[in-house]
């Protein structure tokens, strides 16, 4: 008695044990697709109302958001990432020929390492503070159950993104996130000017999409698979490669994530629907498409790699001329928005050449600080969007040289701003200091991005916040309050990007991110990256300090030689391309009905008869008589015949 | 352990679906034929004075539509995929003389031409359900169209497609004259002329092949294993080119698609856009890319340019045009050209891709033509230059709408998805050129349906537009059915399983079943191995 009884104490356990995590994986990392796919249709089938409909994509998040922690503590006790495959097509097409051809498989592929789930969390929480500040910030839009449901299946494409390891698996989620974008862009129906902007946040980045299918579809016909795990090592090996296919599957590959990211001169699907599409919406997509995509470009990095130098030179050159037309082009114009979303472009440029540079320059281990970088970016630039839009919706206007004092009369969105502002200049200095040298021609390049992009952020809050609002019409300054409900929401994107922004400084970070082992920056490295943007925010300071008026002349003036250009652009690729190619179509389509006029019109005293003949009460009879004759003549036509 | 046991043992046979062997019907091919037929005639006969059985003939047709498509799901759940043979055959002799045989079967394409034609006839009468003028007539011609487009899809005998393909001319044409818009003569004569055109060529075609291949029967199991010289190959093979781009229809043999789609009541857009027209694609996988190597080879880069032309000009037009019902039948060109450059890349994974365009690209193609005469009908006007912000006003068209964009543009859960993968897949080996200009001509037909639903869902309401109202039940159910269609192959190509196991629950799934034959077809295209790697 005395033995069973100490028997079953001593098995008791002592106290309280956490549960092993890892055992959570096969359903969670599941979970982190089905819960925004269940939020979407729960958000389109029965909500009904604003209140509900936001309370359910909220909650939807939110559950993603801790399904990812769970996941994170999951694999913070696993060496390997988490895979789990689901067949979605498998199909035998030939039984000869190399192998690799005679099946065509299509896997859903779950893989969650630790860089998607930081990824991951990037995303949620830009979602989650953006469809808070929403909740009360976007009370007039309509259609709150359609907006909803498309934020949260936004969230589910973006999960499928970064989980992808099949790249025709990664170009179906992508092309569902490009599908919901564009519906979120073009949010507001029943407005003429909206529907006009949203089209080239359609067409655009489907042509884009269109190069990352071509690229994938190019692979895949070289090396009949198109799962990253076994195409990468075979790059080099697989008979039959040649480097030439390798350079024109690069290419393809990075115009098509770099549309999505907004490379320049890709940014006018982000920079277009800044202003015409709900703010949270424009916000939730730019932060998004940011991450997603900057994974992606991380992990199709080793094909960028194994092509050949050129083209590497060339990737890295489109990114720093993009880096600095788009903070340039920041730094012109009077619309804040824009600026704050071409100021944001040229962020993820600069992420993106920091990315390739260190697979140019191998061992790649900094390649992961560029994407460190872009989780940083993705608050700070949906902060600095939903905190100028609620300053140009209390001032009601667009334009910089309207607003002004903020500071006094708006002070909590405006030091928002200004923390995002400086946060959007600072996010790539660890990366360019891990990442980039300061002695190459690259490192000067994107030392000046970095300095105009200092200049442009910092030049929308100063704008806004200093200078007089002066009186206009049907507008009266006094009457412009800090709206209470929307308070707390943008520093809550501050704190989130300043959390990222001291982590890409953080070596250990890095390597929890990549796996590999990182040695710290360079102290001077760092000092000098940092002076960069800080200089830039020095600069602006002082420019406006002189003359903000002048300042924002200067910029409106930029602004209108800058959209001149562009309608001379427009009305050039109007004219010579789509106006004769259009006219082409249109004259063919004419001509061909022209053409057959003639036989139409002998068509048309057969065709009364024919009419004539439906009309007629012996149609029955017609048909009778028709079947009868086919049967007699079915029947008797081998004798006939014989 | 007998040695029937080993031997069953030892032999890989794949999982039988539920319920196999529950129907096996020699006539399962002459039922989908000519039980339709028959239903016609017998409707023609009802006396309906004063249209006092107008609902009782539509229930007729849809119960006789859904009973041939059920009957049909029976065959698709039996249908034994790994066979690379025909199956369902019905082989009588019936004209002797000249060779000719009553032969019917189908195979992985056939299945799924089949399988589009039966959804498209349910939708077709639950898309005519607002039709009160001769009723009888209308349904009588419908179930006549059907009946005769199914009987072009499972011919095995040359002479039989051709007159079934011919037959199909007539009742279609009659529905356009009859039940059309106010262009409807011109519409049923251009219907007449280009399909008459194209009947004429592959009347030529086929008694070229007939002669080529010893004059002594029309079977194409003979016709297609004859030696025949490259040269006649090739003739062959342009005739039967002319006669598919035709139906398809393919640029510049496109000239009645615009007016036939546009004028014609939805019901018969409906089954003209889907089997009816993709007979032309089936053409050209059965008589070229499956009977004729050396040619389809040949060929290919023609085929290549006639769908990027296609494609290309599809978009261009439907972005110019201000008429909806147009811009409709020009997308409606789209999925028909896709489907095309699947055979020209002339590689296994095109040709499975094409002839899973068979089906989504039908689907697709009477989804966006059909949105679009819907939407003319229930705003009350054609021209996009009055319609604008309907999206808040008839929420359940402007979703249905937004799905047949987005499946023309193979967007992934709808089952275009999985077409456009394969065909680009497939493509980029051997017509790298035409699969970049096709995704080039694809984004054009993007930026024309950014326009169309900028402005007629999206756009500023206008004021001075007649007054609108939402797709009735009729309309919701025949356009749900279509984009219902292509979500679940997109969503389940290879068929809905028992969780956990590879047991399908009640739907094999399209994609494995039309495999069966696809190998076959597609042997002759297969690449060789490169001898050695490269060292670079």
């Amino acid at each position: 008695m005395a033995a069973a009884s100490g028997a079953a104490s001593g098995s008791r356990p002592g106290g309280f044990a956490f549960p092993d995590p890892t055992t959570a994986l096969p359903w969670a990392v599941p979970l982190l697709l089905i819960a925004p796919f269940a939020t979407f249709l729960l958000a389109l089938s029965s909500v009904r109302t604003r209140r509900s409909a936001s309370a359910t994509a909220m909650f939807g998040t939110a559950v993603m958001l801790v399904v990812t922690l769970l996941v994170l503590w999951g694999l913070t006790r696993k060496a390997a990432p988490y895979v789990a495959t689901y067949q979605y097509i498998n199909l035998s097409v030939a039984f000869s020929g190399p192998s690799s051809f005679q099946t065509f498989t299509v896997q859903l592929v779950l893989h969650v390492d630790h860089l998607t789930v930081a990824a991951l969390l990037a995303i949620e929480l830009c979602a989650f503070i953006a469809l808070g500040w929403h909740q009360f910030m976007g009370r007039a839009e309509p259609g709150a159950a359609r907006f909803h449901a498309a934020v949260t299946a936004l969230l589910f494409a973006s999960s499928g993104i970064l989980m992808s390891w099949d790249l025709a698996e990664l170009f179906g989620f992508w092309m569902i996130g490009g599908a919901l974008t564009y519906l979120l862009l073009a949010h507001r129906w029943g407005v003429a000017e909206p529907a006009a902007r949203a089209r080239v946040a359609l067409a655009l980045p489907f042509f884009t999409d269109v190069c990352l299918l071509s690229g994938i579809a190019w692979l895949y016909s070289r090396y009949g698979t198109q799962t990253l795990d076994t195409l990468v090592p075979v790059l080099h090996t697989n008979p039959g490669w040649t480097v030439r296919s390798l350079v024109v599957a690069s290419v393809l590959l990075f115009v098509g994530v770099g549309g999505r990211i907004a490379l320049w001169p890709f940014t006018s699907w982000i920079t277009q629907t800044a202003v015409t599409a709900p703010a949270a919406a424009s916000a939730i997509v730019q932060s998004v498409w940011s991450v997603a995509g900057i994974v992606v470009l991380y992990r199709l990095t080793p094909i960028f790699a194994s092509s050949n130098q050129q083209t590497m030179q060339a990737l890295l050159a489109a990114c720093g001329v993009a880096a600095v037309i788009a903070a340039a082009l920041a730094l012109v114009g009077n619309e804040p928005r824009r600026a704050v979303s071409l100021a944001g472009a040229a962020v993820v440029a600069i992420a993106a050449a920091v990315v390739i540079n260190a697979a140019y320059h191998p061992p790649a281990t900094y390649a992961v600080a560029g994407v460190a970088a872009v989780f940083a970016l993705a608050p700070a630039r949906a902060g600095a969007l939903l905190a100028v839009t609620t300053i140009s919706n209390a001032m009601r206007t667009d334009d910089l040289a309207e607003m002004g004092d903020a500071w006094r009369r708006m002070r909590r969105s405006a030091a928002a701003l200004l923390l995002c502002a400086l946060l959007l200049g600072l996010t790539t200095t660890g990366a360019l200091a891990l990442g980039v040298s300061t002695r190459t021609w690259l490192g000067v390049a994107l030392g000046e991005a970095s300095l105009l992009v200092a200049i442009a952020a910092l030049r929308v809050f100063f704008s806004v916040s200093f200078g007089p609002l002066r009186r206009r019409r049907a507008f009266e300054p006094d009457r412009v309050r800090e709206p209470r409900e929307a308070l707390g929401w943008p520093y809550w994107f501050a704190v989130a990007s300043a959390a990222f922004l001291a982590a890409t400084f953080i070596t250990a970070w890095l390597g929890f991110l990549d796996g590999a082992k990182h040695p710290a920056p360079a102290l001077i490295g760092v000092a000098v990256w940092v002076a960069v943007p800080v200089l830039g925010f020095i600069a602006c300071a002082a420019t406006y300090s002189r003359g903000r008026d002048g300042a924002l002349a200067a910029t409106a003036l930029g602004g209108a030689w800058l959209a001149r250009g562009t309608a001379l652009v427009s009305a050039g690729v109007e004219r010579f391309v789509v106006a004769p190619a259009t006219d082409i179509a249109g004259r063919l389509g004419d001509w061909i009905p022209a053409g057959d006029g003639a036989l139409g019109r002998l068509a048309t005293a057969s065709g009364q008869l024919a009419l004539g003949a439906v009309r007629a009460p012996a149609l029955p009879l017609v048909m009778a008589l028709a079947i009868v004759l086919a049967v007699v003549f079915a029947l008797l036509a081998p004798g006939v015949a014989r | 352990m007998t040695l029937l046991t080993v031997i069953g043992q030892a032999t890989p046979s794949p999982v039988p679906a539920p319920g196999a062997g529950l129907f096996t019907s020699p006539f399962l091919l002459s039922l989908l034929i000519w039980v339709p037929a028959a239903v016609a005639v017998a409707l023609a006969f009802i006396p309906n004075p004063r249209g006092r059985y107008d609902t009782l003939i539509k229930q007729i047709a849809f119960f006789t539509n859904l009973g041939t498509l059920f009957v049909f799901f029976i065959g698709y759940s039996q249908f034994e995929n790994f066979l690379p043979t025909m199956q369902y055959e019905e082989k009588v002799p019936w004209l002797p003389a000249i060779g000719v045989t009553y032969h019917l079967g189908i195979d992985g394409a056939g299945l799924v031409m089949l399988m589009l034609s039966g959804l498209a006839g349910v939708a077709a009468v639950l898309a005519s359900l607002n039709v009160r003028e001769r009723v009888r007539a209308y349904f009588a011609l419908l179930l006549l169209a059907q009946s005769s487009v199914n009987g072009a899809i499972a011919s095995r005998d040359m002479f039989m497609l051709v007159l079934f393909w011919g037959a199909s001319i007539v009742p279609i044409a009659l529905l356009v004259i009859g039940w059309g818009g106010p262009r409807r003569i011109s519409a049923a004569w251009r219907l007449v002329g280009y399909w008459g055109f194209g009947t004429a060529a592959l009347a030529v075609g086929a008694l070229a092949l007939y002669t080529a291949a010893g004059g002594t029967s029309f079977d194409m199991d003979h016709l297609f294993k004859a030696t025949i010289s490259p040269r006649v190959q090739l003739g062959i093979s342009m005739a039967m080119i002319v006669a598919a781009a035709t139906r398809l229809p393919l640029f510049p043999l496109h000239g009645w698609a615009r007016e036939v789609l546009a004028e014609s009541p939805p019901g018969v857009v409906v089954i003209v856009a889907t089997a009816a027209s993709r007979l032309g694609a089936f053409l050209i996988l059965r008589t070229i890319i499956g009977a004729e190597p050396v040619a389809a080879h040949l060929l290919s880069p023609l085929l290549a340019a006639l769908a990027v032309l296609t494609v290309g000009y599809a978009g261009l037009a439907a972005l110019r045009t201000l008429d909806i019902r147009h811009a409709g039948a020009y997308l409606a060109m789209v999925p028909g050209g896709i489907t095309v450059m699947g055979m020209a890349a002339v590689s296994p994974l095109g040709i499975a891709g094409s002839v899973l365009g068979l089906f989504a690209g039908g689907l697709a193609a009477a989804l966006i033509a059909g949105a679009c005469v819907t939407l003319s009908d229930r705003a009350q006007t054609r021209s996009m230059a009055l319609l604008g912000g309907l999206a808040p006003r008839m929420p359940n068209l402007g979703w249905l709408l937004v799905i047949a964009a987005l499946a023309l543009l193979g967007v992934p859960i709808l089952a275009t998805f999985a077409v456009n993968v394969m065909t680009f897949f497939g493509a980029f080996k051997t017509q790298p050129l035409g699969a970049f200009a096709l995704a080039a001509s694809l984004a054009v037909c993007a930026v024309a349906l950014a326009v169309i639903l900028g402005r007629v869902l999206f756009g500023a309401p206008n004021a001075d537009a007649p007054g609108v109202s939402d797709v009735s039940l009729g309309e919701t159910w025949y356009l749900g059915l279509l984009a219902g269609a292509l979500l679940w192959v997109g969503l389940f190509p290879g068929g809905p399983k028992i969780p956990g196991t590879e047991v399908p629950l009640f739907d094999p799934g399209l994609i494995n079943q039309m495999s069966a034959g696809i190998s076959d077809i597609a042997s002759p295209y297969v690449l060789p191995t490169p001898a050695a790697p490269a060292t670079q």
